[in-house]
């Protein structure tokens, strides 16, 4: 079966809060520039402060609010799809079949879709989004300057994390009274406390599958 | 403020800095691949840090000449 291209490219699209940051970066730009032409201007009070507002509050100004738009445009599935070697996980979110995880919770929206690798993948912890953000930046290292793994060969750096799963989870009827769950007293102990994986084998461990996304069958989304 | 004023110097100096860093910046918004935040923050951040960095210095120099 030939696979289809993941969807996510025509979602690559400029946000709002870009389009803010462009237009105050090009007001900043035209400000210096004059401050460079005409540099005596600033022997006088008032282009003093102008002096100041344009080249320190503004470039500041500017800097953080990139920093933050990029911040938040890194949590989209766009974002994390855009490296060719993800193409493959990206796909794997269209499998059609319940019993894959990360595929159905993608499809019927128990994640946002927009933000679905993030979702699941960080931790909900203090610095959780840091070292997420630390991880990242050793993805990038390794894309241009390394050799990136096969898709199928990618494993996370450490076990997935269950708190990722009971951040939604916990405390929901299906979770607390699930028959498995709550057969032994002490696997509900366990699964809280991350000793036992939610993915562990003979769990829900059909996850991204990329090694056999060639036999997969897979969902269109109707737009 | 003549060419020869080192103050006027800096603050040029410092002004090219950011504009350069700014139009790093701006590029940088117009991609959302990985790359385009590494080079955003490694040389548009150098850059403005940079610039920024100038001029407080060049306020500090200049507040440390005695009139």
């Amino acid at each position: 079966m030939r696979l289809e291209p993941p969807m996510f490219a025509a979602k690559l699209s400029i946000l709002p809060a870009t389009t803010l940051t462009a237009i105050l970066v090009l007001v900043t730009v035209a400000l210096v520039a004059v401050v460079v032409v005409r540099p005596g201007m600033v022997k006088t009070p008032g282009g003093k402060i102008l002096a100041f507002i344009v080249l320190f509050l503004l470039p500041v100004l500017c800097g953080a609010m990139g920093v933050s738009t990029d911040m938040e445009r890194s949590t989209t599935t766009a974002f994390c799809l855009s490296c060719h070697t993800m193409e493959s996980w990206g796909q794997s979110l269209h499998i059609d079949d319940p019993n894959h995880i990360p595929a159905a919770h993608f499809q019927n929206h128990r994640v946002p879709p927009e933000t679905a690798c993030y979702t699941c993948h960080t931790d909900y912890a203090m610095f959780g989004t840091l070292k997420v953000k630390i991880g990242g930046l050793r993805h990038v290292y390794v894309y241009y300057f390394g050799t990136p793994p096969a898709p199928e060969n990618i494993k996370l750096y450490q076990q997935f994390n269950n708190d990722n799963c009971l951040h939604c989870h916990l405390g929901a009827r299906s979770f607390e009274e699930g028959a498995t769950h709550t057969a032994d007293p002490a696997t509900m102990i366990a699964i809280k406390s991350n000793k036992l994986s939610c993915l562990s084998s003979g769990c829900h461990d059909v996850i991204h599958d990329i090694a056999h996304l060639k036999e997969a069958k897979f969902w269109k989304e109707s737009n | 403020m003549s060419n020869a004023d080192p103050l006027g110097k800096r603050l040029q100096l410092a002004g090219i800095l950011l504009i350069i860093g700014l139009v790093v910046e701006a590029f940088c918004l117009l991609s959302a691949k990985p790359i385009a935040f590494i080079i955003f923050v490694a040389v548009g951040g150098l850059l403005i840090f940079s610039g920024v960095t100038l001029y407080l210095f060049s306020l500090i120099s200049l507040s440390a000449i005695p009139d």
